[in-house]
């Protein structure tokens, strides 16, 4: 099963964080729509909450807050959650056929019955997003399949009050971000993400990393031991076939031996 | 009169070998499916990817403990290299000619030293990561992502290492299996595989 994603046909989000008040209301409509049950917090000295995604958290505002040299507070909120990536570390390491896959319009969508729980998704994910629930099942943002199957928004970007999150035709959504001359982080990395970003800063300052990519182990792992080793296999199959019609096997001279030991014994 | 056959493996020794060859194997079907998509067929030998995953977890703590058990038991005589051994490694251990190599070699030759040594650490690193791997979310993830590649790493070694083992322990050297099968090999096997060995337990027996 390769992963072919058509870029004409993919759909996804560009996320303003410039138009980002922090409301929460995309994951508030996300836990409504999906039918998410609420998560536990504490207050932690902070109006980020949850602090994390969980496997009923399918996205969530991260709050980056900043005191500059004078002590002025800075807010940057950044909406957290599966990047639907164009080379998907998840769909990559994923051994069961259609546990993981890939929508026609590009995006990364998952089949709980086909999950069997060895959590390899979790580990090769670039942004560390999925989750596995008490099932011991997958979970994490699929784009809301079935209302963009119905050819309506998903349920965070139609509750957005301030028109952060956008969604639509992928490159259209680009382009028109780039004529505005915003800053874009994803358009490129690991083959594009489904969710571009226009941040107004570096993206570190959003605790994303610059050039996100496939964790190196998994490349490894996955690109370079897995096809050698099929060959170092066969490769030495055929060098044992190999040894036994050119040089062939040890045998001993029984009968020889035998017949000396056994006038020798007598 | 003096018996044609001589002990080689005793029968705790032949028990644990074939326990490991079991679990090893068993190890091999269940782990196939998550070694890559190419091979998810395998799955269905036990119902689903699910069924093989326990699996693989049950074979994979019962080949440790026999393992490194075997490897223990044989610990001095496998880790202890000496100049004939190096002369071993120099004529390729007389794999690579017809002719007789004459060479002086142990209970075990060095390249079946450099086997039980190289399967001692794959157990050991093979069972580290795989305690990683069964509970992801206990660990940093840098940790499963390295065990994730050093366990599939260690995998493919021990099936190269395990293709040879066989065949120089079967049709490789017609004999051999019978020391792992019912225990004995006859004096002329031990006197052209094994002389240093043979010499060593005749002296004892007589």
């Amino acid at each position: 099963m390769t992963d072919t994603i058509k870029t004409e046909n993919r759909k996804g989000f560009l996320v303003d964080t410039s138009r980002c008040i922090g409301c929460r209301s995309c994951q508030v409509a996300c836990k409504q729509w999906n039918k998410l049950d609420a998560d536990k917090t504490k207050n932690q000295g902070t109006f980020e909450n949850p602090r994390d995604l969980t496997p009923a958290l399918y996205n969530r505002i991260k709050f980056v807050e900043k005191a500059d040299d004078k002590g002025e507070m800075s807010w940057r909120f950044l909406n957290e959650r599966c990047m639907h990536c164009g080379d998907a570390g998840c769909m990559k390491v994923c051994p069961s056929p259609g546990a993981l896959y890939r929508t026609k319009d590009g995006i990364v969508a998952y089949n709980r019955d086909k999950c069997i729980s060895c959590k390899y998704c979790v580990s090769a994910c670039p942004f560390n997003i999925p989750r596995y629930d008490q099932d011991e099942k997958v979970s994490k943002c699929h784009l809301c399949l079935d209302r963009i199957g119905g050819g309506m928004a998903p349920a965070c970007a139609k509750a957005c009050p301030t028109e952060t999150l956008k969604f639509g035709s992928r490159s259209e959504l680009i382009a028109k971000a780039t004529a505005a001359k915003k800053t874009l982080y994803g358009v490129d990395d690991l083959n594009g993400l489904g969710v571009v970003y226009a941040l107004e800063g570096p993206p570190e300052q959003y605790g994303l990393t610059a050039n996100p990519s496939i964790p190196f182990s998994i490349f490894l792992w996955k690109d370079v031991i897995k096809p050698l080793g099929i060959l170092g296999f066969w490769g030495s199959i055929g060098a044992m076939l190999l040894h036994y019609v050119t040089i062939g096997p040890k045998r001993i001279e029984e009968e020889h031996e035998e017949g000396k030991e056994a006038g020798h014994d007598q | 009169m003096i018996s044609r056959y001589i002990e080689r493996f005793s029968t705790r020794e032949r028990v644990l070998h074939w326990f490991v060859t079991v679990t090893f194997f068993t190890l091999l079907l269940s782990g196939l499916g998550l070694y890559s998509r190419l091979f998810t067929g395998y799955f269905n030998l036990f119902g689903n990817g699910i069924n093989a995953i326990l699996v693989h977890k049950i074979a994979g703590v019962l080949f440790f403990v026999s393992s490194v058990l075997l490897f223990l038991d044989n610990r001095t005589r496998v880790t202890e290299f000496d100049e004939d051994d190096r002369e071993w490694f120099r004529q390729g251990g007389g794999y690579l000619t017809r002719e007789d190599s004459n060479l002086a070699v142990g209970k075990f030759n060095a390249g079946q030293k450099m086997f039980a040594v190289f399967i001692g650490l794959a157990t050991l690193i093979l069972g580290i990561t795989g305690m990683f791997i069964w509970a992801p979310a206990l660990f940093p993830r840098w940790i499963v992502q390295l065990s994730l590649m050093l366990h599939g790493l260690m995998f493919v070694g021990s099936i190269m290492f395990v293709v040879v083992h066989v065949y120089l322990a079967t049709i490789g050297n017609p004999g051999t299996l019978e020391a792992m099968l019912w225990g004995r090999v006859s004096r002329a096997w031990a006197k052209h595989h094994h002389p240093k060995w043979y010499k060593e337990v005749t002296r004892e027996n007589q």
